[in-house]
């Protein structure tokens, strides 16, 4: 016998593992697709990149990547319906605006209970409303428009607006519109006891889902039970649970997938989504989005120049073919599928020799000083470090040196927003989305001026963009053409003055089980699966 | 019987030296066989240059029109990512992983040998306190002082070096405080004492040749395991940084799209294993020929 | 015997009081702004400011010292700027399934490791003894965070045996949840009669632990093997053999006795180094414990966790390494007369 080390230590272990299995195997800890116990139909399994999926539960205040749980938990008066195009109703059944477009009516849903056990009131939609304006964060926005709201009867909503805007579209929205119980923690209970509530995790939202646990930072993250009550019902076969895990690894979550464990997945690599098309047991959905990639340019230590010149000194070709499907060509900073965009704008393309007369300009370039900037990217996401090793690469024949860092969100968020400018990166790379189906989001959170900045990381002050950004929202609401062309003058500012470089269109790829039906792709809520809809097939 | 392992002469014959060598030599295949193999290593990151078909790849250089290409004539181990040739990469980055282990290696033996010629010499207070010091630096396994230290400096290929070195240099103060001991006890350094012979000269004439033969041995099986810890920093974030053809920093990258394309982490893995593999045969060799009684074990 | 105990307590409680120091050096040695960081979404320079006093970084360096060992010793280790939760709960939390798994990975690796050691020793020189020395080479070689690739690809993937990572099946997670005594999962479900989760618990460890032992297995088959040598040799050995006790006597009663005590040593010194590698191993394959919860700290730059669970590791370290000194001087009286 030879006793090779390696050899003796692979066999046993294989020996082990089989005998473990068979021992495991009726429980559902057996690898192979084809058998799926009959528990797990009942378990919808959503993998998620995301390092922290969720940072605190109140509906008011959140702001990324929560409502992919939250959207099953809470609900809008309104929703989008991206395939038709419409509002559609929800926790309201219909509405109705005045001829000058200054009073919105909302009538809402009789008989749904918050999962406090309250019934859902227009008084209680007004206080959820009211606090979500006042709070101040994520996408109150929507409701500046608002200035007073009424409640005629228990069932009726009114908005007095101070100027004329899009309320239904702006009630759909998938941030700040949540209608939930204020008086959750007890009717006088202050704000702060009120957001300890929720955090420990509770819920009080109307929809189908209920919080379970919260394991924060953890692998499964968030759990989440069926609400017995809800006003849609329960008939016929629905997913009882629905688990949020956070693997980051694309292979990991990838064999996930294959083995049953995971029932959707997320975003993987593009090639890794390739090789689940024709296998058995998966299916693969390719959706267009409304979001696209933004390399925000720090207008601050960026001159216009260099600002252009590096909007010319990115490979835009490379990036989409390296992508190999993730992404496509975007124009201008409104993506296709939305009123406001443009395919006729005067977008910059990759032309070196362009970027490399503009930085001569300035002194930098190919012969010039060197030039040393800094960009940062969301960890955890393949496509973004992809991205930035093109941008590195390409910048780099420009005689820029650029140093790619890639942080946690929450990190890459804190650093940018830094009191300490010095502490700021030159370009910060990340996704963005509308809050409703408009593109004004694009344009009063990235451009808008904003003291201390949130959103707005390239840092941009224009005071006539800024005017022009405070007009846009009432033009919607009364004269749509008039507001279209005013989106489109915006985005040729912006082109010009390059404080944004958009890098692409996002393509959605997911891969899931077909063990369901059901599943439709809503750009409108990009990455929230609304679990409810589906129906498990086994 | 047992068979004795070495076929070295007993003490006292006399053998023309190249002979010993030869001997020794030919009872070692495994110091044959690291050494040839670590040769190798060294030439290739030597001629890396020449040998590397597209060796812009080895630093910004992109194609993203030729990501994730499977090994052909043309790119021998395929394409990563960003387009660019595994095979030139992995060639490359043989030039850094030996790099960062003799860097290491040498910072290590600045900071601990002195420390440890002191402690072995003067023995006394200094003795103590210097193993003391010791001691505390030892008590965190080796990857786990250079991870920390290397997370709260800036990450580079730099801190990844110091960071390694100050996690590496109390092995080697420990060795040579053991060695300058026993050494400095003997009878013959009393009387070169009593003689007035100065300090310096007694330390650097007597008692740091006794002790270099086991240093060597310790250092040359070091070198392996400080190429692992380097490419382990790597795979972490915490050294080598984009565009650099780092090993470690490799197979990081191509943990994401492992399971469709195999090939963008399987060369360097096996780079970095062939290359530790190499280097400690090379050390075990070593030290079956410096010295065959194995005292010094790790 | 007691003295010698009481030197060698004393001498580690002096080690961790440095280890101590250490890591509060290392943590401020440092620019950068946790406090920031810690400030979280809305960082006005007053919100910074508040955090930074919470955080208590504004207090001049030897007073932070003082405070940092108080904290330490009275349990409180820094809160984690990643999860909001005090360090030293988030590492009990993760700290049994690492052990776990480092247990599990030595007891696979000792397996490996005395046979092949003695078969080696015992026939030196020749061909196996080569192919042994030259496998036990390639542990101590391996790459583990490439073979813990390696090996999901082909176990998990390929062949479809073993499962790909967690540590358990999530569809156990509702049926068979369960209830954690010890914090150790491979104790906890057999307590509670807990079957199927027992056995989902020990498919997902087979990987990773066999990842883990690889380093130690070739370092182990290794010392035996020179330790083995060298004692075979020594007078009191020839002396056994001397008044006939066969060669496998020889081996395993005498010469195995009394090379354990370095091995003993060495054991200690790679279940530690096995500790910091589940770092390399734990996030490929999902397994929840101090490895992933060192490399999301990492990725987020939560300096108050990585030193936490640095001190953590470091401590067990140098418990473990005392507790291996005070049996190896129970064992072999020569040690606590040097």
């Amino acid at each position: 016998m030879k006793p090779h080390r390696a050899g003796l230590l692979l066999a046993s272990g294989t020996a082990l593992a089989l005998l473990l299995a068979a021992c495991g195997g009726s429980s559902g800890s057996s690898p192979t697709a084809s058998s799926q116990p009959a528990a797990s139909n009942q378990v919808f399994t959503y993998v998620t990149s995301s390092e922290v999926m969720v940072d605190g539960w109140d509906p008011a205040t959140e702001d990324s990547d929560g409502i992919i749980a939250m959207s099953n938990i809470y609900e809008t008066l309104t929703h989008y319906n991206s395939t038709t195009h419409t509002v559609s109703p929800l926790l309201a059944t219909s509405w109705s605006k005045s001829a000058d477009g200054l009073t919105w009516t909302f009538h809402l849903r009789q008989g749904v209970h918050f999962h406090t056990g309250r019934l859902m009131t227009a008084q209680a939609a007004k206080a959820a409303i009211l606090r979500t304006k006042q709070l101040g964060q994520a996408a109150a926005y929507v409701w500046d428009a608002v200035k007073t709201i009424s409640t005629p009867n228990q069932s009726t909503l009114v908005f007095h607006l101070s100027y004329p805007s899009p309320i239904d579209l702006e009630a759909s929205a998938d941030y700040s519109a949540y209608i939930y119980d204020t008086q959750a923690a007890g009717p006088t209970a202050s704000n702060s006891a009120l957001v300890k509530w929720f955090n420990a995790p509770h819920d009080a939202g109307t929809g189908p889902y209920q919080v379970q646990t919260w394991n924060k930072g953890q692998e499964f993250e968030v759990i989440l039970k069926a609400y017995p009550g809800y006003w849609g019902g329960w008939s016929g076969p629905h997913y009882k649970k629905v688990v949020f895990r956070v693997v980051t690894q694309d292979s990991t979550a990838a064999q996930l997938l294959r083995s049953g464990q995971a029932t959707f997945v997320e975003q993987v690599s593009p090639s890794v989504w390739k090789s689940f098309q024709g296998e058995s047991g998966l299916r693969t959905v390719t959706s267009p989005s409304w979001q696209n990639l933004l390399a925000q340019l720090n207008a601050k230590t960026l001159s216009l120049p260099v600002r252009q010149a590096i909007s010319y000194g990115i490979n835009y070709p490379g990036i989409i073919a390296a992508l190999q499907g993730a992404a496509v060509p975007s124009s201008g900073l409104v993506p296709p599928g939305l009123f406001g965009h443009f395919s006729n704008l005067p977008n910059y393309n990759y032309n070196p020799a362009k970027a490399a007369q503009l930085l001569k300009q300035a002194g930098y370039g190919p012969g010039g000083k060197k030039l040393n900037l800094t960009l940062t990217y969301a960890q955890g996401d393949s496509n973004e470090q992809v991205v930035a090793t093109l941008l590195k690469s390409s910048l780099a024949k420009l005689n820029i040196n650029l140093t790619t860092q890639s942080l946690a969100w929450p990190t890459q968020w804190a650093k940018a927003k830094s009191a300490n400018a010095a502490n700021r990166q030159s370009i910060f790379l990340e996704y963005w989305w509308p809050d409703y189906a408009d593109p004004y989001s694009w344009f009063n959170n990235l451009l808008e001026t904003q003291k201390p900045p949130y959103f707005n990381l390239s840092y941009y002050s224009n005071p006539a963009l800024d005017k022009q950004i405070g007009q846009v929202e009432s033009l919607v609401a009364t004269n749509r053409a008039a507001s279209s062309q005013l989106y489109r003058k915006m985005q040729m500012e912006v082109i010009q003055q390059a404080p944004i470089a958009p890098l692409y269109n996002v393509n959605y790829q997911y891969g899931m089980r077909d063990s369901f039906t059901g599943f439709q792709v809503n750009p409108a809520y990009p990455e929230v699966v609304f679990v409810h809809n589906l129906t498990p097939t086994g | 019987m047992i068979e004795a392992p070495s076929t070295l002469p007993a003490a006292g014959a006399r053998l023309p030296r190249g002979e010993t060598l030869r001997r020794g030599l030919a009872a070692n295949p495994l110091l044959v066989a690291g050494g040839l193999m670590s040769a190798l290593i060294l030439v290739v990151a030597l001629l890396a240059p020449l040998l590397a078909p597209f060796p812009a790849d080895a630093g910004t250089a992109t194609h993203p029109f030729l990501v994730l290409h499977p090994p052909s004539a043309q790119h021998w181990f395929g394409t990563d990512n960003v387009g660019r040739d595994i095979y030139s990469r992995v060639l490359y980055g043989a030039r850094i992983s030996p790099l960062i282990a003799v860097v290491v290696l040498v910072l290590a033996c600045a900071i601990g040998v002195p420390l440890g010629v002191a402690a072995g010499y003067f023995g006394g207070w200094l003795d103590e306190a210097i193993m003391r010091v010791t001691d505390i630096f030892l008590a965190f396994p080796s990857l786990l002082l250079a991870l920390a230290l290397a997370e709260v400096l800036p990450p580079s290929l730099i801190t990844l070096t110091i960071a390694i070195a100050v996690t590496w240099w109390p092995w080697y103060t420990r060795l040579i405080r053991g060695q300058a001991a026993s050494v400095a006890g003997r009878p013959y350094i009393e009387s070169c004492r009593a003689l007035g012979i100065p300090r310096r000269r007694i330390i650097f004439r007597h008692i740091l040749p006794n002790s270099i033969t086991p240093l060597i041995v310790q250092v040359s099986l070091d070198v392996g395991g400080v190429i692992l810890t380097a490419s382990a920093l790597s795979f972490l974030g915490l050294g080598a940084q984009e565009p650099t053809p780092d090993w470690g920093l490799m197979v990081s990258d191509g943990q994401n799209y492992f399971l469709t394309a195999w090939w963008v982490v399987t060369f360097p893995g096996i780079a970095i294993l062939v290359t530790a593999f190499a280097f400690t045969l090379l050390g075990d060799g070593l030290r079956d020929l410096l010295d065959p009684k194995r005292i010094f074990l790790r | 015997m007691t003295v010698y105990v009481a030197r060698r307590v004393a001498l580690a409680v002096g080690v961790v009081a440095g280890v101590i120091v250490l890591t509060f050096v290392i943590a401020h040695v440092v620019p950068g702004d946790p406090a920031a960081t810690w400030a979280g979404p809305h960082p006005t320079a007053a919100q910074v400011a508040a955090a930074r006093r919470y955080l208590g970084l504004d207090r001049p360096a030897i007073v932070q010292l003082l405070s940092y060992f108080g904290g330490i010793l009275s349990g409180n280790w820094g809160v984690s700027i990643h999860t909001h939760r005090p360090v030293l709960s988030d590492l009990a939390a993760a700290a049994p399934a690492s052990l776990e798994l480092v247990t599990v990975a030595m007891l696979i690796a000792l397996v490996v490791a005395v046979p092949l050691g003695l078969i080696s020793a015992r026939w030196p020189g020749r061909v196996g003894d080569h192919t042994i020395r030259a496998g036990s080479i390639l542990g101590v070689s391996m790459p583990i965070f490439w073979m813990a690739l390696i090996l999901q690809l082909f176990f998990s993937q390929r062949l479809h045996v073993l499962p790909a990572a967690g540590e358990y099946s999530p569809g156990l997670l509702f049926s068979h949840p369960l209830t954690r005594l010890t914090g150790f999962g491979l104790i906890d479900a057999p307590l509670t009669g807990n079957w199927p989760m027992f056995g989902s618990i020990l498919t997902h460890l087979v990987l990773p632990a066999v990842v883990i032992a690889a380093y130690p297995a070739g370092l182990l088959t290794r010392m035996i093997r020179a330790q083995v040598l060298d004692t075979v040799g020594d007078a009191h050995v020839q002396m056994v053999r001397a008044l006939g006790f066969p060669e496998r006597a020889v081996f395993a009663r005498f010469a195995m006795k009394l090379a354990w005590n370095p091995v003993a040593a060495a054991i200690a010194l790679v279940f530690g180094y096995s500790l910091v590698n589940t770092f390399l191993v734990e996030a490929i394959f999902d397994w929840p414990g101090l490895g992933s919860y060192a490399t999301t700290a990492i990725a987020n730059l939560d300096r108050p966790a990585i030193l936490g669970v640095t001190l953590f590791i470091a401590l067990v370290y140098v418990v473990v390494n005392l507790v291996v000194d005070i049996i190896q001087a129970a064992i072999d009286p020569r040690i606590r007369l040097r």
